[in-house]
C-alpha cells in the first residue's frame, strides 16, 4: 500500500540520494586535486547533520523541540574521546559512546519526557547547560580547555583500513555512518511505532484512546534521538583531535535547530540539507564578515517567513510529483504535506 | 559591516611603499592571524589586529623579511576552539600560510597548536596565559611570545613577600579553570616564599553579588588578598569591599587581566594601590617603547596594551628567525626561535629552547589615579620558573 506518508517519505530518500551522489562528486573532485580543507569542512557538516537529523526526529516526528541536543553530542564526543586516548579503536570508541549516550538518555529522558511543548524546550535546555557547566569544571575532563592529543586514528572496516587523517578516506566513512543513521531513522518511521509518533505529533490526546502509551512512545523517540546525536558526537573528535565544553553549548544545540528549520522540520533529508547550507554559508560568509552572524539571522527569518516548510518542504512536492503513482497524483493539493495529514481529524 | 580587506589594504600600502621604498620582486610571506573579532575577547583580538597591522607595516616599509613582503590574512577565532580550528585548517590548507599566531582562548591556544603540528607548520600566541601551553601540553610546533600566568605571578609573589614577609593570604578566584590555575600559581609561588595561605574561595563567574564571601574573608583576617576575577566581576568586587569597609588596611593584588583600562572608570578609588605583575606597561621608559606607543597611538587613538605589545613583538620574532634560518621551512625556522634573542617594546626577549616558552624581564605595577605606575622589575630568570616540558 502506497499512502501520502510513504510518498513523502520516499521523495526524501530520492532528495538523500541526490546529496550522496553531491557527496562523491566532491569526494572524487576533491581527491584529484588533492583538496584537504574543503573534504574536511565537509566531514565537519556532515557529522554536524547528524545531531540537525536528531533534532529533526523528535521536532518533525513527535514534536518535541529539544533545545539542549548539543548534549548527547558532547556526550559522545567525550566519551570516544576518553576512550581513543586509552585504546586507539573506531569501533569501540563508537560502542562506548553509544551505550554512554543511552544510559545518560534514559536519566535525561526520565526527567524531559515528564513535560511537553515549551516546558520540554526548557528542561532540555537547561540539562545541557547544566552537563556543560559540570564538564567546563571538571579538571580531569580537561575543564574549560578541553581535552587534546586525541591521536589520529585507523578505522578498521573488513580486511581494509582507512585513517582518519586522510581527507577523502574518512570523508566516505562518514558519509556512510550518516546515511546509515538517516536510513535507520526512516526505517523506524515507516513501523507501526513510526506512525503512533507522528500520530502523537498530530493529537496527542487521541493516542491512548488507540491503545498507545504516550510516554513510551515518546521516550523511544527521545533514546533514538540522543543515540543518533550521540554517534555524530562520537566522529568530531577523530576530526578534530580535540574535544571542548562548548560542543556542549546552546550554540551548538540551536545551530542543530536552525538547521532543521531552514532545511524543513519533519522531512529528516532537510536536516541534513539545512546542517550542509549553514556550514557553508558560516565558512564562506565568516570568512569575508565578522557579521555573518546577522546574515544567518536574516536568512533564518526569510526562511520562516517564505519558506515555513524550509528547503525539502520547498522541493519536495515537486519530486513527489515526480515519482508519484497516477492514482495519488492526480488528488494530490500541492500545498498540503502528508504528515500533517494527520491534523484534519479533529477530536 | 567591516568586510575583511586586509590583504587589500597591506597591498595598497606595499604598492605605496614600493614607489618610495624597496620594491619586491618576490612571493610575499604569508601569516595567519586566528583571533577573535565577536564574542567576550573581541577587544583583545582588536589589539593583536592592529599591533600586528603595525609590525607588518614597519616591516614592510624596511624591505620585508629577507626581500619578500608580509602579508597578514585574518580570520575570527569566536572564542572557541571548534572555530579557530577550523578557521586554522584553512588557513593551513587553501591559504598556505607560513606562520600562524593570534589564538586567545587558551583551548583554541591548545588545539590549533595540534593541528599546527599535523599540519607540520608552527603556531605562536601572544595572548594566552595558561601555564600549560608551554608545560604539560607543550607541542614542538607552538612557541609562547607572551608571559606566562606563572611568571606573572612569580614576580608579583617576589615583590608582595620583600614588602610583607610572611604575609597572611586570602584568595578569590572566578570559579573555572583560568581562575583556579591562577590561584594554584599564585599561592605555590607566595608559599615558597614564606606566606602564609589562610583560605580561599571561587566565585561564580558573572557574581552580581561577593558580600556573601565577606564573612569568611574578614574571619580569616589576612593581610593581602590575591583575586583574578575579571571585567565587570573585579568593579563589583572591589566596589562591594570598599562599601564594606574590607578595604582599608588590605593590601590587593591580582592577576594581570584582573584591571585593565576596560574597567577602571568604574571602579574609581576602589582600584587605587591595587598591585599585579605583568609583561607590560605602556610606561616602560625605554626608548623603543616609546616609539612603539607613539606609533600606536597615532595610527589607532588609543594605547597599546600588554596584548597589543606582545603582538607586535611577536611579528619581529618570526622576522628574525626567518633571517636567522635563511628560509621559511618549518624546522628550520623552529630551530632559529629556539634560544632565540630580539628586541621588543618591553626590551630583549629570549625564547627558552626547552619549552619554547619566552623569558623577559617582568614588572610589578600598581594603580595611582588610573595609571599604572611600574614600581618593580623582577629578572626574566628569576620569574620564569622551571622548564616542565617533557615532548621535545
Amino acid at each position: 500500500m502506497l499512502d501520502r506518508l510513504t510518498l513523502s517519505m520516499r521523495a526524501s530518500h530520492v532528495l538523500a540520494a541526490l546529496l550522496v551522489v553531491a557527496a562523491l562528486v566532491l569526494a572524487v573532485v576533491g581527491s584529484a586535486i588533492g583538496d584537504t580543507f574543503y573534504l574536511r569542512l565537509a566531514t565537519e557538516a556532515l557529522i554536524f547533520a547528524g545531531l540537525a537529523l536528531s533534532v529533526d526526529l523528535l521536532l518533525g516526528y513527535s514534536g518535541a523541540l529539544s533545545l539542549g541536543q548539543a548534549l548527547y553530542f558532547g556526550i559522545g564526543a567525550y566519551t570516544s574521546a576518553l576512550v581513543l586516548m586509552k585504546v586507539p579503536s573506531f569501533w569501540l570508541a563508537m560502542g562506548a559512546a553509544a551505550g554512554m549516550t543511552f544510559v545518560c538518555a534514559i536519566i535525561g529522558g526520565l526527567i524531559a519526557n515528564r513535560v511537553r511543548g515549551v516546558y520540554f524546550a526548557l528542561i532540555t535546555f537547561g540539562l545541557a547547560q547544566v552537563v556543560a557547566k559540570v564538564v567546563y569544571n571538571i579538571r580531569d575532563l580537561g575543564a574549560s580547555d578541553g581535552m587534546i592529543g586525541i591521536p589520529v586514528i585507523d578505522i578498521g572496516i573488513g580486511p581494509f583500513s582507512v585513517s582518519a587523517g586522510n581527507p577523502v578516506g574518512f570523508f566516505l566513512v562518514v558519509l556512510v555512518i550518516i546515511m546509515a543513521l538517516y536510513a535507520a531513522t526512516a526505517y523506524l518511521l515507516d513501523t507501526p511505532f513510526g506512525r503512533v509518533l507522528t500520530a502523537l505529533k498530530a493529537n496527542e490526546k487521541r493516542v491512548p484512546f488507540l491503545g498507545y502509551s504516550v510516554w513510551r512512545a515518546r521516550m523511544v523517540c527521545y533514546l533514538a534521538a540522543a543515540l543518533i546525536a550521540g554517534l555524530s558526537g562520537a566522529l568530531y573528535p577523530m576530526l578534530r583531535g580535540f574535544v571542548s565544553p562548548e560542543l556542549m553549548f546552546f550554540m551548538t544545540s540551536g545551530n542543530a535547530v536552525i538547521s532543521v528549520i531552514l532545511g524543513g522540520v519533519g522531512t529528516l533529508v532537510g536536516a541534513l540539507y539545512g546542517s550542509v547550507f549553514l556550514v557553508i554559508i558560516k565558512s564562506v560568509i565568516g570568512s569575508w564578515t565578522d557579521h555573518y552572524l546577522i546574515i544567518i539571522g536574516l536568512l533564518f527569518m526569510a526562511g520562516v517567513l517564505f519558506m515555513p516548510k524550509g528547503l525539502i518542504g520547498f522541493v519536495r512536492p515537486h519530486v513527489e510529483r515526480m515519482i508519484a503513482p497516477r492514482h495519488l497524483r492526480e488528488t494530490r493539493a500541492p500545498e498540503q504535506d502528508a504528515p500533517l495529514k494527520a491534523e484534519e481529524v479533529k477530536p | 559591516m567591516k568586510i575583511r580587506g586586509y590583504k587589500v589594504v597591506l597591498a595598497a600600502a606595499l604598492a605605496a611603499t614600493a614607489l618610495s621604498g624597496p620594491a619586491f620582486a618576490a612571493d610575499p610571506i604569508k601569516v595567519g592571524v586566528v583571533t577573535p573579532s565577536t564574542g567576550t575577547f573581541a577587544p583583545i583580538g582588536q589589539q593583536v589586529r592592529w599591533a600586528l597591522e603595525l609590525a607588518a607595516k614597519e616591516i614592510n616599509a624596511a624591505g620585508g623579511i629577507m626581500g619578500r613582503p608580509v602579508t597578514l590574512i585574518v580570520e575570527d577565532e569566536e572564542t572557541t576552539p571548534a572555530a579557530a580550528v577550523q578557521k586554522a585548517e584553512k588557513l593551513f590548507q587553501v591559504d598556505n600560510v607560513d606562520f600562524l599566531t593570534g589564538t586567545v582562548n587558551s583551548g583554541a591556544t591548545l588545539a590549533v597548536g595540534q593541528l599546527a603540528e599535523r599540519n607540520k607548520k608552527l603556531a605562536t600566541t601572544s595572548v594566552s596565559f595558561a601555564d600549560s601551553i608551554t608545560a604539560d601540553k607543550c607541542s614542538p610546533n607552538v612557541f609562547r611570545v607572551n608571559a606566562r600566568a606563572g611568571q606573572q605571578s612569580a614576580a608579583l609573589a617576589a615583590w608582595l613577600l620583600k614588602q610583607k614577609p610572611k604575609a597572611k593570604i586570602y584568595y578569590l578566584g572566578p570559579d573555572y579553570e583560568m581562575g583556579r590555575s591562577t590561584v594554584a600559581a599564585f599561592k605555590a609561588n607566595a608559599e615558597k616564599l614564606g606566606a602564609q595561605s589562610v583560605g580561599e574561595v571561587f566565585a561564580p563567574n558573572d557574581s552580581k553579588d561577593y558580600t556573601q564571601f565577606f564573612g569568611q574573608i574578614r574571619a580569616a583576617r589576612p593581610e593581602v588578598m590575591y583575586i583574578s576575577v575579571a571585567g565587570n566581576d573585579t568593579a563589583r568586587l572591589l566596589t562591594q569591599m570598599q562599601d564594606f569597609g574590607l578595604l582599608n588596611s588590605l593590601q590587593v593584588v591580582g592577576a594581570s587581566g584582573t584591571i585593565t583600562s576596560a574597567n577602571m572608570g568604574a571602579l574609581g578609588a576602589a582600584a587605587n594601590g591595587f598591585a599585579t605583575g605583568a609583561g607590560y606597561s605602556p610606561q616602560i621608559d625605554t626608548p623603543e617603547n616609546k616609539k612603539f606607543v607613539a606609533d600606536f597611538r597615532a595610527a589607532y587613538k588609543v594605547d597599546p596594551d600588554l596584548y597589543g605589545a606582545d603582538s607586535y613583538g611577536t611579528l619581529y620574532a618570526y622576522k628574525a628567525a626567518v633571517e636567522k634560518a635563511g628560509s621559511t621551512d618549518t624546522d628550520k625556522v623552529r630551530a632559529a626561535l629556539e634560544g632565540l634573542t630580539w628586541n621588543t617594546p618591553q626590551g630583549p626577549k629570549t625564547i627558552r629552547a626547552g619549552d619554547h616558552q619566552a623569558m623577559q624581564p617582568m614588572y610589578v605595577v600598581r594603580i595611582n589615579n588610573g595609571k599604572f605606575d611600574i614600581i618593580d622589575k623582577v629578572s626574566a630568570e628569576d620569574a620564569i620558573g622551571p622548564d616542565t616540558c617533557t615532548r621535545f
